[in-house]
């Protein structure tokens, strides 16, 4: 086998996994922050995508439609937060089950408002040479997106004052209330970033994925496969976890079909879930 | 009169339905006929969710999956054989629910035996039903006459038939509807009868408490895979139907909108009714039928999706636990009798008479010993490296301040942590990897610090399912029961629910069902709390009783409790032993006295 197509193999999958990571980490910081399943997820990547899409096409450059679609997307799930999430604490299959109905509702709209098939926008046309083989250069990008994506949400709990209430409320729900941290607040804020960078990744992976109502459903599956694998430690074990699948199913779909690389994935999650039954990070110190 | 016709609701009333249903299917249009016949058999999906979610649990995503696969397989039998033979409803059915219960046991297997987490477990049944909708787009084979095409379906799938031969016709809308109507009454009242079983009275305590539940003894495993399997044989059963019925299937039989209609008929009639399924399934159909000709129609996955969030929000019971709710009001409160309890009296007789049968058919006691046992949670260590001896004849203490690793110690004897170093020793068997049933069969009893009981269930039902452990037979779990009841002192409350009980009845409770087991080495963890002084005096003698008899270990905060036991005692400090000694050679010793009020040098 050739060095070059070995190193285009891994760059793509490389880049694979990072979409995959880009697509999931809002799922992780409210499963991680909230012990919440939002299974309409995919829907807020989708609500995302459609939003800039919009502002594309009522002029706005695609830069400046991002930041919209965040502002959209975090809108919305803090509606969704105070309406329905807030009432249902501490039932978390009941939240999911409310969240899938809720995921239906916004998909069903989405083909109402657009249609089933939408206008993508095009990818800037940028390649590069590794040997005998061109790459295109946004999703290779991708891998540093995620990166920057990453490292902002850690930063973000860590050195903001919301970020120190949000992980002290879920350490320590009652303690956190006793001394003045209005929970229930941060919960709102932590579910309204969570939907805002579901939002954020629907937008920067428009050149990519072009926006269909049924987009969310192929990363959302993937998404919450590798936050349940990662376990508690959701922030860390989602990246590790979504580079490792994310990055294995690609190297196999790159040697064989998309659908024996879907079919890899679910089997190494299921593999690793028999090994971890409460996900990789049930016994990791670290707490983010 | 009433309170009977409530208990037997669940026999009568759909006996009535379904009785009506057949008289009355010969008059419907054929129409209705046809459509309702999908009513029924999107029932019986619902149905097989509510027996492994409203029964066992665990909410399974994968209801679908399985309803599709034993549809897929049904209709490739039928395709294949009915043409010739006839009776396609013969070989569909039965190769659709074995398959179905296969794939589920497969899929349950994994779960449960590697003790998946809850969230865990319902995503991976998520993703298996949609993994399955990706894969069958494109997959395409020819078995025999059937021609699975991937996107394109699987056509010509034969009707019902019942005749004989090549001859045979399928059955007409209105024939069809009574046969479906007929199977789906008979699979229901089968999973009513298997769920009142003692199968099912195993997999209730298996959802109340899955911890208690395997702490008496029983191998939850192996239930909740049975049970997951029984679920996906129905959901294959109603899958095949389904395919001779549509005639068709193709892959959006396991798509999210189907996925999401089963939940959404349990929620509807109420979870864990078995009945509610069907009537769930009939009001959404008929909503859609009536109104969904019309402008709503395309709109239905957007009307659904509302739906579960205002059911879940707000209508969590369903319908008929809503009716069930009503009901009871106007019956008189069996929990009433948990207000006139009267004081427990432990006659040491009949307890040295239940101890003495006990030790001839579980053996003799046996001793407890651990060594160099290790357990750390990151940096704590609440057993460091503790090696002690438990024989029968006097009651062991261990007491020590707060966090001294009493609790954590009795849980890694019992199982409940896993010891990362060391080796417990049950006489001589080595139970340090062994799962926590097995510890129980090999004769340990255990009371946590919470008492644990089966909060819906009765108080003659905890001690019934405790008895039934240890002697796997009715009339003798039957006897052990009511012997340890009377005992306690709790005939009056015996049709009282656990959870109506005060704290301290519920540690006697909880102390009854361990007593059921005829352990061979009992551990409690605070027995005494939240007991009168009468009832503490009580429970001294049951335990001084019960430490002739089998190795007795308690760990207790209640130091006059402890001085009234007369035994060893030992005290835990930071997980290590600390000392040992009878309670006044302790209470002289200046360096436990140091450690309980925190002064000087050994903090």
């Amino acid at each position: 086998m050739e060095l070059d197509f070995l190193a285009t193999v891994l760059l793509s999958s490389l880049s694979s996994a990072s979409i995959l990571l880009i697509a999931t980490l809002g799922l992780a910081v409210v499963y991680g922050l909230m012990g919440v399943i939002n299974l309409a997820h995919g829907e807020f990547l989708m609500v995302g995508a459609y939003s800039a899409l919009t502002a594309t096409q009522i002029g706005l450059p695609y830069p400046l439609a991002i930041p919209f679609a965040v502002a959209m997307t975090m809108l919305i799930g803090a509606t969704v937060e105070l309406l329905i999430i807030r009432k249902l604490y501490g039932r978390i299959f009941d939240t999911m089950l409310a969240t899938w109905g809720l995921g239906m509702v916004f998909n069903q709209a989405a083909v109402l408002i657009f249609g089933t098939v939408s206008p993508g926008i095009g990818m800037p046309q940028w390649n590069f040479q590794i040997g005998d083989y061109s790459l295109a250069f946004y999703p290779i990008a991708m891998i540093f997106v995620a990166a920057v994506m990453l490292a902002f949400v850690y930063f973000l709990m860590t050195h903001t004052v919301y970020g120190m209430k949000a992980r002290a409320s879920i350490q320590e729900p009652q303690m956190a209330q006793a001394i003045g941290i209005d929970s229930s607040r941060v919960n709102t804020m932590t579910f309204a970033i969570g939907c805002g960078l579901a939002g954020f990744a629907g937008a920067i992976l428009l050149p990519i994925i072009p926006a269909t109502p049924s987009m969310g459903l192929f990363f959302a599956v993937k998404g919450f496969l590798t936050v349940v694998v990662a376990g508690p430690v959701a922030l860390t074990g989602s990246a590790i976890t979504a580079l490792g699948l994310g990055g294995g199913a690609s190297v196999t779909a790159s040697f064989m079909t998309s659908v024996v690389g879907d079919v890899f994935f679910f089997l190494m999650t299921a593999l690793l879930l028999w090994l971890y039954p409460l996900g990789i990070s049930a016994n990791w110190r670290r707490k983010l | 009169m009433f309170e009977k016709l409530h208990s037997n609701a669940g026999l009568i009333f759909p006996l009535i339905v379904a009785g009506a249903a057949l008289a009355f299917s010969g008059a419907l249009d054929p129409y209705l006929a046809f459509v309702a016949t999908s009513w029924v058999i999107f029932g019986l999906l619902g149905l097989s969710l509510d027996v492994i979610w409203g029964r066992g649990g665990f909410l399974s995503l994968a209801q679908t999956a399985f309803y599709g696969l034993g549809g897929y397989l049904g209709a490739v039998i039928a395709i294949n054989f009915a043409p010739s033979l006839g009776l396609s409803l013969l070989w569909a059915l039965p190769s659709a629910a074995v398959f179905g219960a296969l794939i589920a046991a497969a899929l349950g297997y994994l779960i449960f035996f590697s003790r998946m987490g809850e969230l865990q477990s319902t995503i991976l049944s998520y993703t298996f039903t949609l993994l399955l909708w990706s894969v069958t787009q494109t997959f395409k084979i020819d078995i025999g006459a059937a021609v699975i095409g991937g996107d394109n379906g699987l056509s010509n799938i034969p009707g019902i038939i019942l005749g004989v031969g090549e001859e045979a016709k399928k059955l007409k809308p209105n024939a069809a509807f009574a046969c479906v109507v007929f199977i789906s009454a008979v699979v229901y009242f089968f999973t009513r009868w298997l769920m009142r079983s003692n199968f099912g009275k195993i997999v209730d305590c298996i959802r109340i408490d899955i911890e208690k539940t395997e702490l008496l003894g029983y191998d939850i495993r192996k239930f909740q895979v049975l049970n997951f399997a029984y679920s996906g044989a129905v959901a294959g059963l109603a899958g095949a139907l389904f395919a001779l019925w549509a005639n068709y299937l193709n892959p959006s039989i396991f798509s999210v909108q189907e996925a999401l209609l089963v939940p959404i008929y349990v929620l509807v009639g109420g979870l864990g009714t078995l009945a509610g399924p069907f009537l769930g399934a009939l009001i959404i159909g008929a909503l859609s039928f009536w109104l969904g000709g019309g402008a709503a129609g395309g709109q239905t996955t957007l009307i659904l999706g509302a739906v579960l969030i205002l059911l879940v929000m707000f209508l969590h019971n369903g319908f008929l636990g809503a009716l069930d709710n009503l009901w009871k009001r106007y019956l008189p409160d069996p929990n009433d009798a948990a207000r006139d309890a009267g004081a427990v009296k432990i006659d040491t007789e009949v307890l040295d008479q239940i101890l003495s049968e006990a030790a001839e058919q579980a053996g003799p006691a046996k001793n407890l010993s651990t060594d160099e046992a290790f357990k750390s949670f990151g940096g704590v260590i609440p057993v460091n490296k503790v090696s002690r001896e438990f024989k029968p004849g006097k009651p062991y203490s261990l007491i020590g301040p707060n966090g001294a690793g009493k609790s954590s110690f009795l849980k890694t004897c019992v199982g409940i942590y896993r010891p990362e170093g060391g080796t417990i020793l049950l006489d001589n068997d080595d139970i340090t990897r062994a799962q926590i049933f097995d510890r129980v069969h090999k004769g340990m009893g255990v009371k946590n610090q919470k008492p644990q009981v089966f909060g819906e269930n009765t108080v003659f039902e905890n001690l019934w399912i405790a008895a039934f452990a240890r002697t796997k037979d009715r009339a003798a779990a039957d006897e052990t029961a009511t012997r340890i009841l009377n005992m306690l002192g709790m005939e009056a409350q015996k049709a009282v629910q656990a959870s109506a009980l005060s704290h301290g009845q519920q540690q006697w409770l909880d102390i009854g069902m361990v007593l059921c087991l005829a352990p061979r080495v009992v551990l409690l963890d605070e027995p005494a709390a939240g007991m009168t002084n009468e009832e503490t005096r009580e429970l001294s003698l049951l335990v001084r009783t019960l430490a002739k008899h089998t190795t007795v270990v308690v760990v207790e905060h209640d130091m006059e409790f402890v001085r009234t036991l007369e035994g060893h005692v030992t005290v835990l400090h930071q997980g290590n032993l600390f000392a040992e000694g009878d309670i006044d050679t302790l209470r002289a010793n200046d360096a436990v006295l140091d450690i309980y009020l925190g002064r000087g040098e050994h903090v």
